[in-house]
């Protein structure tokens, strides 16, 4: 197997923007046959390779090389003719357009200069049948859930018969059962001879499925190895650079007995007839399969989307805040999931994303005080080890930093129930740390933390309950004791009815 | 979970995949149907040749221009130029068509004007990077000056037989409308064209996925020339001679029609037969008023009314939910 | 200029220095200069008093029209609103106050209403702020048939009269009226939370109803001001005109929109300032000025018109791509 030339590798390349060095002399090769895996913290320049290798962008120095031969000018045109396929972390797909119409996307079949629709459909329905999609070819992309898109965006990859599949971060929204769908897929492909290259941070995912690892860190490669007598710790060490210690801080219990928010008979969005009581100084977890509205449980409690309730006791207030603004008012604070469309202001400037909830809460004729500000935004960056020039504006950041920047505005008004919508999504290894060791002394404090997460682990380790919410329901609410991934998975799977202990 | 659909009746995808476009304007065309019931109810001459004649024909130009701005939209543009560009085509026609020209020349004049034009203002906003907004503001002018030193008052013909054809006791522009609405179905049907959807709704997508995102939007913008000065040539045809101002109304309306028709402002929002309804929705509107002898001040009030109504019902509605 | 004193005096210096207001003022100067040498009175100081007063009406409606910009919306109804504001006020009874500054302030309360009522439906009913914005302004024109009826209406109310014409210290009375609005609007802008709402419900206006920005009330206020302004600007125009009449605000819709963009306020919202629409303002009166003297026919104007903004915009108004 080794002896035949890599399908695609990259030779010594490097890169930077605007002077400043992201990859310095890294090499890869992808190898028939083979999921190989890229490992990295945000910022590593994980996606600027990945940018290099399918010609969306061209090397400083070096050079790209297809079936060992170098290719001078890499582009996204040449790339898709050699069989190079690439699924974004940011989906590609029109909302408006059906699923066919978008997996043939800028390689539709064509008869007579028109778009061959029997062709495509034909084509379509195969690479669908591959990833496990039945729903009907010719519904609209935009009324299926994120994680069935996330699927479409696969069928696109492979409706183009690619030679080498690069994928990045392609679980992040999957459910459970997609992931195993495409992991078995993945396994099929690398026994067909495709040269895989995965990207992910959830490392069991990698442990599981991949053979090989190149690990980025500051733009070198640490290393280059087979993955066969290492484990996840050993993989953490080499991203970080040191030992990873204990990614969970240790917990202690530290909830009361007073309720900060309790609620009864609530609904709002896909949350129907919901009872729960939050307690100060609990990390109280929200777990479930994706999309079964975890979401709309915060957002109705937060007041950004209508809700009802039977009754409702909010830090003592009777009722439920009508809006954002109250809410506020009452000390709850909210941190979206998507940092981009809703938790950040990426053209503004740090400084001002750090301050806008208190623009929000000061009398609209109060008159500002920069130096103020100034020195709020640098406090709140010292604390939470956000470094650089505070002016430049928030797009210039890294996930993980701008994820802080989402937490440290909320920081000035010391809220008391914190509503946090997948906080560590796509966030490095030593940030997700970081958090985790915030959220615990927040509870510690005597506040409530609410942490809807994706990631099964952070809500053992971390929480000190867990409700596990299955079509709008809260099907279980799991105590300290009783908390196991195991117990979650089937909770949230339906596989085991529980009563609702609230 | 994992067994393999049946993957026979792939075959059939076209109709279907048109089908579905229908969901988001059902109820629109159930608007209008009953606004045609009503209409022609009231007005039973509707039913006679002349009557359906003369209904398309005040409809035409306005449908025209409510294609030329919904293709923008869908590409996340949006133009401010429209009434300029059909004044433009207005007075070209009424210059040339008479002249040495004759009418084919005439008519090719008006078409190259359209598709040279739209296609520089493309080029501007998507190559050069400047806000579709403020382009056509500033095109408008420019556009609406070289219809005045054009035709610097009202005045120029079109030939005779030619208004009578188009504008007469004919359904030749409800056949026209229907030629053009063929057109546009057999453009959507090739990869540049379809790719119009994922050019306005996610650029950066689309490009990766090698999508020819610059040229998709530029054509839109010279197919939607070609679409206003048509319309031009249409209304000079119809008043029989050019006048260089007498498109600025369509600027508003084209909107208005092409938003009632559910057409989104940020691109890959709505379908073209969504924008048809609209203008034909407005048009309705428009006729009705007139004939019921609403003076012309009811008349702005009421359409300024109902478009906001019109705009604001479903949002209302989801609110409610 | 306190920039100086400051610590980072010098990079702040140079900050003013590349930002888009200074170079819209560069532009203005470079072109009053260069057309003072080329063509005789252009540059008296007579003439350029002139032009300022000319720019206060375009100044006045683009102040609403750049907060409306910069909070994520647009304002077609401004043109509308002026022509309410010149055509409705002669029609008041000034009677009983000697100053006429009631009915300046009832005219100004009624374009607030207008403004708010836009508000209310982009706020509220979520209708887009084109549409909202057009069919007001078809609204209106329709009512204004009802009130003026086609003919022009003679202002003899002595406050709009005195703003119209009286030149306190040399300086008219309109210019010192939008040097104060301007002052205002600045201050109101980039030195109050409520400024700070405005850019952060423009550049992201669902991070901002997250982060606590009372987006309602935010929209209305933005809207009721556009309103507000555009009321004062149909005064002001109303005492420079001496009469008023159905279509006396229409120049003023494209003009304020170009003032805005000329400055440097991004069309799609969250970036820019006031600071540059004046300039822009100004910027837009000598060209027409410009225009009026190489005395050419109205097509040739409006064409020339048409390019050199174009030509402005090629050189200082790309948008960066924004998602």
């Amino acid at each position: 197997m080794l002896a035949t030339a890599p399908l695609l590798a990259a030779r010594g390349v490097s890169k930077s923007f605007f002077g400043n060095p992201v990859l310095r002399d890294v090499s890869i090769a992808l190898q028939p046959g083979r999921v190989h895996a890229l490992l990295g913290e945000n910022g590593a320049g994980k996606s600027t390779l990945i940018n290099l290798l399918s010609g969306a962008l061209r090397p400083d120095g070096g050079a790209i090389e297809v079936d060992g031969r170098p290719v001078p000018r890499m582009s996204p045109a040449y790339a898709q003719q050699a069989g190079i396929a690439v699924v974004q972390q940011e989906l590609s797909l029109t909302a408006s357009l059906s699923i066919a119409e978008n997996i043939g996307l800028g390689a539709y079949p064509r008869r007579f200069g028109l778009l061959d629709y029997p062709e495509l459909a034909v084509r379509a329905r195969a690479a669908c049948d591959l990833v496990g999609l039945h729903e009907p070819l010719s519904m609209p992309v935009g009324q299926l859930s994120l994680g069935r898109r996330q699927m479409v965006e696969i069928a696109k990859a492979l409706y183009r018969r690619p030679r080498v599949l690069i994928l990045d971060e392609p679980t992040s929204s999957l459910s459970a059962n997609e992931t195993k769908v495409l992991t078995d897929l993945l396994e099929r492909l690398r026994g067909e001879g495709i040269a895989i290259l995965y990207i992910s941070h959830r490392l069991n995912e990698v442990m599981a499925l991949c053979q090989h690892v190149t690990v980025l860190k500051d733009g070198t490669c640490t290393a280059d190895r087979t993955l066969e007598g290492t484990d996840a710790r050993g993989l953490v060490r080499l991203m970080v650079g040191r030992d990873p210690g204990d990614l969970f801080p240790h917990w202690q219990p530290s909830a009361s007995a007073a309720n900060a928010i309790s609620v009864r008979n609530f609904s709002a969005g896909l949350m129907r007839d919901v009872d729960l009581d939050i307690r100060t100084g609990e990390v109280l977890g929200i777990g479930g399969l994706v999309g079964q509205g975890q979401e709309d449980l915060l957002l109705g409690l937060y007041g950004a989307i209508p809700a009802r309730t039977a009754s409702a006791i909010v830090k003592g207030a009777s009722g439920l805040p009508s809006g954002v603004p109250k809410a506020n008012a009452l000390g709850l604070a909210y941190v979206p999931a998507d940092r981009k469309r809703e938790g950040l202001h990426l053209i503004h400037s740090i400084i001002t994303n750090m301050m806008l909830p208190t623009f929000a809460r000061l009398p609209a004729l109060k008159l500002r005080s920069r130096r103020a500000e100034r020195e709020t935004a640098r406090g709140l960056a010292a604390q939470l080890g956000i470094k650089g020039d505070l002016d430049r504006p928030a797009q210039a950041l890294s996930g993980g930093n701008q994820q802080k920047v989402a937490l440290a505005k909320w920081m000035p008004h010391d809220p008391l129930v914190l509503l946090l919508n997948d906080p560590t999504r796509g966030v490095d290894v030593e940030t997700k740390r970081e958090i985790y060791m915030m959220l615990r002394n927040f509870a510690a404090a005597g506040k409530a933390v609410v942490l809807l997460s994706s990631d099964t682990p952070e809500l053992v380790h971390l929480c000190d309950r867990v409700a596990v919410v299955r079509e709008g329901h809260i099907v279980a609410m799991l105590k300290r004791g009783a908390l196991s991934e195991e117990a979650i998975v089937s909770a949230a799977m339906g596989a085991e009815q529980r009563k609702v202990a609230a | 979970m994992n067994t393999v659909a049946p993957s026979g009746q792939a075959g059939a995808l076209y109709w279907p995949v048109q089908l579905r476009r229908n969901v988001g304007v059902r109820s629109l065309f159930a608007v209008v149907m009953a606004f045609l019931v009503a209409y022609g109810f009231l007005f039973p001459g509707l039913l006679t040749a002349s009557g359906f004649a003369k209904f398309t024909q005040s409809w035409f130009p306005l449908a025209l221009v409510a294609m030329a701005q919904a293709i923008l939209m869908l590409t996340g543009g949006i133009s401010l130029a429209i009434g300029a560009m059909v004044s433009l085509g207005a007075v070209i026609a009424a210059t040339t068509m008479t002249g040495p020209l004759g009418i084919a020349g005439g008519a090719a004049a008006v078409a190259l004007t359209g598709v040279g034009i739209g296609a520089a203002t493309g080029f501007i906003v998507v190559k050069l990077r400047l806000p579709a907004i403020v382009v056509t503001l500033a095109g408008s002018f420019i556009i609406g000056g070289a219809a005045l030193l054009i035709l610097p008052r009202p005045g120029g013909a079109i030939p005779e037989w030619l208004s009578d054809l188009l504008a007469g006791n004919t359904p030749a522009a409800f056949v026209l409308l229907m030629l053009i609405v063929l057109l546009w179905k057999l453009y959507l049907a090739t990869p540049l064209g379809l790719s119009l959807y994922a050019a306005g709704e996610n650029p950066v997508g689309a490009y990766r996925s090698g999508v020819p995102v610059d040229g998709a939007r530029i054509a839109a913008y010279a197919i939607s020339g070609l679409l206003c000065t048509g319309a031009g040539l249409f209304v000079a045809a119809q008043t029989g001679s050019g006048d260089p101002v007498i498109g600025t109304a369509f600027t508003l309306n084209s909107i208005a029609a092409a938003v009632l028709g559910g057409i989104g402002f940020l691109g890959g929002q709505g379908t073209m037969r969504g924008a048809l309804a609209g203008s034909l929705l407005l048009s309705l509107m428009i006729s009705v008023m007139f004939f019921l002898g609403f003076t012309p001040v009811a008349q702005y009030v009421a359409q300024g009314l109902i478009i906001i109504g019109a705009v604001a019902t479903p949002q209302f509605r989801k609110v409610q939910q | 200029m306190t920039a100086w004193k400051e610590s980072a005096g010098g990079r702040r210096a140079l900050t003013i220095l590349r930002s888009r207001p200074f170079l819209t003022v560069a532009i203005v100067a470079a072109v009053w200069i260069v057309a003072s040498f080329v063509s005789r009175g252009f540059g008296a100081y007579g003439h350029l008093r002139y032009l300022v007063e000319l720019a206060a009406v375009i100044g006045l409606v683009a102040a609403g029209q750049t907060f409306v910009v910069i909070a994520g919306g647009i304002d077609l109804s401004v043109a509308a609103i002026v022509t309410v504001s010149a055509v409705s006020l002669p029609l008041l009874s000034w009677q009983g106050d000697p100053t006429g500054l009631t009915a300046v302030l009832a005219v100004l309360a009624l374009t607030t209403t207008i403004g708010l009522v836009n508000g209310l439906g982009v706020a509220l009913l979520r209708v887009h702020p084109m549409i909202m914005t057009l069919a007001m302004a078809t609204f209106l024109q329709g009512l204004l048939i009802i009130i003026a009826g086609g003919s022009a209406v003679t202002a003899e109310n002595p406050l709009v009269r005195w703003l119209g014409n009286a030149r306190p210290a040399g300086i008219p009375a309109g210019v010192l009226l939008w040097v104060a609005v301007s002052v205002i609007v600045l201050a109101a802008m980039h030195a109050t939370s409520f400024g700070a709402r405005l850019f952060a419900m423009g550049a992201n206006p669902l991070a901002a109803a997250l982060s606590g920005v009372p987006v309602t009330s935010t929209t209305l206020a933005v809207y009721g001001i556009s309103g507000f302004n555009s009321g004062l600007a149909g005064v002001l125009v109303l005492g420079m005109n001496g009469q008023g009449y159905v279509g006396i605000g229409d120049p003023y819709l494209l003009a304020s929109i170009a003032a805005v963009v000329l400055g440097g306020t991004s069309i799609l919202g969250g970036l820019g300032t006031y600071a540059g629409t004046i300039p822009g303002a100004i910027l837009l009166v000598t060209i027409t000025a410009l225009i009026t003297v190489v005395n050419a026919s109205p097509g040739w104007r409006s064409i020339l018109f048409g390019s050199l903004i174009l030509g402005l915009l090629l050189l200082s108004g790309r948008e960066q791509a924004r998602r």
